[in-house]
């Protein structure tokens, strides 16, 4: 009995102490490698692009690579069985090297490191969105000559990578010496490796689409016993619109003005794509210009002005073939955009887009200026020298509004941008000039943003700096003017140079509509600028957001850090473009004195009305012209659509399990054999005893003597009648 | 079921039902048949229902022979050509594989 007592006390014993841990002991020897980025998959008509691993995952002995001869060790040399490459972001263009000779690779990890930082860094094609450009376009992938606008790009974003590729950020910065470390200790002698016990990482990012769009799609949509495993998803999410004067099915044709910028950015590795100069700057400008304007001309003046309006819309997916802009004209020829009072195709008198501008801002970080450009491809040469012309015009209103002449270039390839999908689509009254077209831009030759569409796109390629300042009463922002005379900012800010140019913009739109110059003095507050960037590059939880949500959520939100602006797929509505909308609301829109629940009915027609937090937090009805709209390719609307034709963007993604990349150190060759050969010989030396036994059974196993006669005589007489 | 403890004549009937059951499509019936009584039907000494056992267990590995030649190259053929049928040979799969052709 007592044994008993001392087993109970030993097992207590044992589980206080290790009752906690219940890994395997095998997954013991694993070190995680936490907050890493992967390459996941996409897939368009004709490709499948970007990276993927076996179910299993992908394990490789760990090699820090740091010049060429590293790589060509790697490719030629190296010894001890396939190697995971790691490389800082600053040596990135050795992978290109290593994806030419991948035999001997498993995968590669890269690092960003904050005192390296790479002087470009770009994955998108040297012809963004090529294929879907309009004629004339002479940036071409194949050809020589022509120009070239994302110089430095690699294309690896829309290219097959053999290998996976896991992206660690600077905040993780601890994972890469926890790996140096384990490198230092046990892969130092390149010459010996081969059967010594290796420093090594598994990455797993196993995609489950493969081939191409229509495969995959085929293949979710089967509809056999068993429910299908969904393998790929439909780019898409929600582009936002928003018109300074309400718009119904019953109002007069109206000449429209629509200003666009694009809302979403891209890069190789999942939920890191900050796209600072890629699309913020442009966002956030765009932003700011339509609160100005809504201030110039209030709503209550629309029936003023009930002959014209101002469409500003914000794009989202134009990274993957113009998602956003090739939906949106497609709807308008079709006549059912936007939703609720769908405009013609005739209707559109101007479209100004505001492109890439956030690259030159790093260069002009000491100079006032910010020199800017406009593309304007739909004038015949014949025309240019008149200088009457609507768009010269515009562009000189613009100019003088801005202090600084933004000079129209009027024969050249159109760089990418949204106009491309209009002159695609709704080509009859963009070639023959009814919808004039003008991008602005901060390039002429090629993008001045060598960090485009990519992981580095962040708020230091645009000289960002939070400056931090409190609001008036929670709910005034201090005029730039006044930032200024004050010392909170210089003129050398980004956010002053912003807010110029949404002053600009919005008073050369005033003049548009009213047919007068400016005289007030109305501009656009460098300190909202200030806070809108901080909430797309820097944190979600910020002042404007906190009051532009939902008025029903709770509390702040955990969000660390900024949205991600990838477009992501139809299925998941992302952030950005909620909180865009909702930024454009509560800037613009009116407060109306209703409770929560009067705000819920219906509102008068042209009007959306929102509940939302408001600057005290304690909720506010807004009305407001602003909507979303689905941003998904026609693609994956028209029934029976081919999707090898290149007509529109057949972007998907991959559906994937988990994604994950762990260190650890691999057994050396010969305990593996030991081992193998140790469990050969016992289960052979079990078998032969096995054996022996059974046949020397009846000397082995004597049967024991009965102890009383009686009792066991009845038992056996029944065990032996009984027939097995 | 031990065969060596059974009358000749249920063995008989044993096979036959096999065989019977076989005929529904049931190649591995067949094949069970075939083993089991093989030992019977020509290794043992003659007896009267012997004849008739043998009859219906070479019937049964005809039989099985024939299926197993059928489904091997239907086999064959689909695991080589799935990926080249493209929209076909998903349609005929059950089972797709996923993140590969």
């Amino acid at each position: 009995m007592s044994l008993k007592h001392i087993y109970l006390l030993v097992t207590i014993i044992l589980l206080i102490f290790k009752g906690y841990s219940c890994e395997r002991l095998h997954e013991l020897i694993y070190s995680s490698i936490e907050g890493s980025a992967a390459c996941f998959r996409r897939l368009n008509g004709t490709h499948q692009t970007g990276c993927s691993t076996s179910d299993k995952g992908a394990v490789g002995v760990v090699h820090f690579v740091q010049d060429h001869d590293d790589v060509l060790w790697l490719a030629t040399n190296a010894s001890a069985g396939p190697y995971m490459a790691v490389v800082s972001t600053s040596k990135f263009g050795l992978v290109e090297f290593l994806i030419d000779h991948p035999t001997n690779i498993a995968g590669v990890l890269t690092y960003e490191n904050a005192s390296d930082i790479p002087s470009f860094f770009t994955h998108d094609t040297r012809c963004p969105n090529e294929f879907s450009s309009a004629d004339g376009n002479q940036c071409s992938s194949s050809k020589e000559g022509g120009v070239v606008w994302n110089e430095k790009g690699t294309g690896l974003l829309k290219r097959e990578i053999p290998f996976p590729i896991f992206f660690i950020p600077e905040s993780r910065y601890e994972e890469i010496e926890k790996i140096s470390h384990c490198f230092g200790r046990f892969n130092y002698d390149k010459n010996n490796q081969r059967g010594r016990s290796l420093c090594s990482i598994q990455l797993n990012s196993f995609m489950f689409a493969a081939i191409n769009t229509e495969v995959c799609m085929r293949r979710s949509a089967t509809s056999t016993i068993v429910t299908t495993t969904k393998v790929c998803d439909p780019l898409g999410d929600q582009n936002v619109y928003y018109s300074l004067f309400p718009r119904t099915k019953e109002s007069k044709k109206q000449s429209i003005t629509l200003v666009t910028a694009r809302i979403d950015s891209a890069s190789l590795f999942d939920g890191v794509s900050p796209g600072a100069a890629s699309s913020v700057v442009g966002l956030v400008t765009l932003i700011s210009a339509a609160a100005a304007l809504a201030q110039l001309i209030p709503v209550s003046k629309s029936n003023l002005y009930a002959e014209t309006n101002i469409l500003w819309t914000l794009f989202n997916g134009e990274a993957f073939d113009y998602i956003g802009s090739q939906r949106v004209a497609y709807d308008i020829k079709r006549g059912v955009w936007p939703p609720n009072a769908p405009l013609a195709p005739t209707d559109v008198k101007l479209h100004v887009e505001i492109g890439q501008i956030g690259g030159s801002l790093s260069d002009y970080v000491n100079e006032n200026t910010w020199p800017l450009n406009a593309f304007v491809p739909t004038l015949a040469p014949s025309t240019i020298n008149d200088g009457d012309n609507d768009i010269q015009i515009f562009l000189k209103q613009l100019s003088n509004a801005y202090n600084m002449t933004i000079p129209g270039i009027f024969n050249g390839s159109l760089p990418p941008s949204s106009i491309h999908s209009f002159r695609r689509i709704l080509s009859n009254v963009t070639e023959s000039g009814e919808m004039l077209e003008m991008l602005l831009v901060d390039h002429k030759e090629t993008f001045t943003n060598v960090f485009y569409n990519s992981a580095l796109d962040d708020s230091d390629k645009i000289a960002y700096v939070y400056k931090n300042i409190s609001m008036i009463n929670n709910v005034t922002f201090i005029s730039t003017a006044e930032l200024i005379a004050d010392g909170l900012m210089k003129e050398t800010d980004t956010q002053v140079k912003i807010s110029r140019l949404a002053t600009a913009l919005a008073h050369a739109l005033y003049q548009r509509v009213v047919g007068e110059a400016y005289t007030g003095n109305i501009t656009v507050s460098a300190h909202l600028v200030d806070e809108m960037l901080y909430c797309f590059l820097k944190n979600e939880t910020c002042k404007l957001l906190s009051a532009a949500e939902f008025g029903g959520n709770e509390g702040p939100r955990e969000g660390a850090g900024p949205a991600p602006l990838y477009v992501g797929v139809t299925s998941w509505n992302t952030v950005a473009p909620v909180f865009a909308g909702h930024l454009l609301a509560l800037l613009t829109g009116t407060q109306l004195s209703l409770n929560k629940s009067q705000c819920e009915t219906k509102p008068e027609s042209g009007y959306t009305r929102l509940w939302l937090k408001g600057w005290n937090h304690n909720g506010v009805c807004i009305e407001t012209t602003m909507n979303f709209s689905q941003a998904l390719s026609p693609a994956f609307i028209i029934s029976d659509y081919d999707f090898k034709s290149g007509t529109y963007s057949t972007w998907t993604e991959s559906v994937w399990q988990t994604m994950w990349a762990r260190v650890f150190v691999s057994a050396s060759g010969g305990s593996a054999c030991v081992a193998a050969a140790t469990g050969a010989v016992s289960t052979l030396i079990a078998a032969l005893l096995t054996f022996w036994l059974r046949r020397h059974s009846s000397l082995i196993f004597v049967d024991p003597p009965s102890a009383t006669i009686v009792v066991d005589d009845a038992a056996s007489g029944i065990l032996r009648s009984v027939n097995c | 079921m031990d065969l060596s403890k059974l009358p000749n004549d249920m063995k008989l009937q044993l096979c036959k039902s096999y065989f019977k059951v076989g005929c529904l499509f049931l190649p591995f019936v067949w094949a069970v048949n075939v083993c089991w009584f093989f030992r019977d039907a020509f290794i043992k000494p003659a007896y009267d229902e012997q004849k008739l056992i043998k009859k219906f267990v070479i019937m049964s590995a005809i039989g099985a022979f024939v299926w197993a030649v059928i489904l091997v190259t239907w086999i064959t053929v689909y695991q080589t050509n799935r990926v080249s049928w493209g929209a076909t040979g998903d349609a005929l799969s059950f089972i797709v594989p996923l993140g590969r052709a």
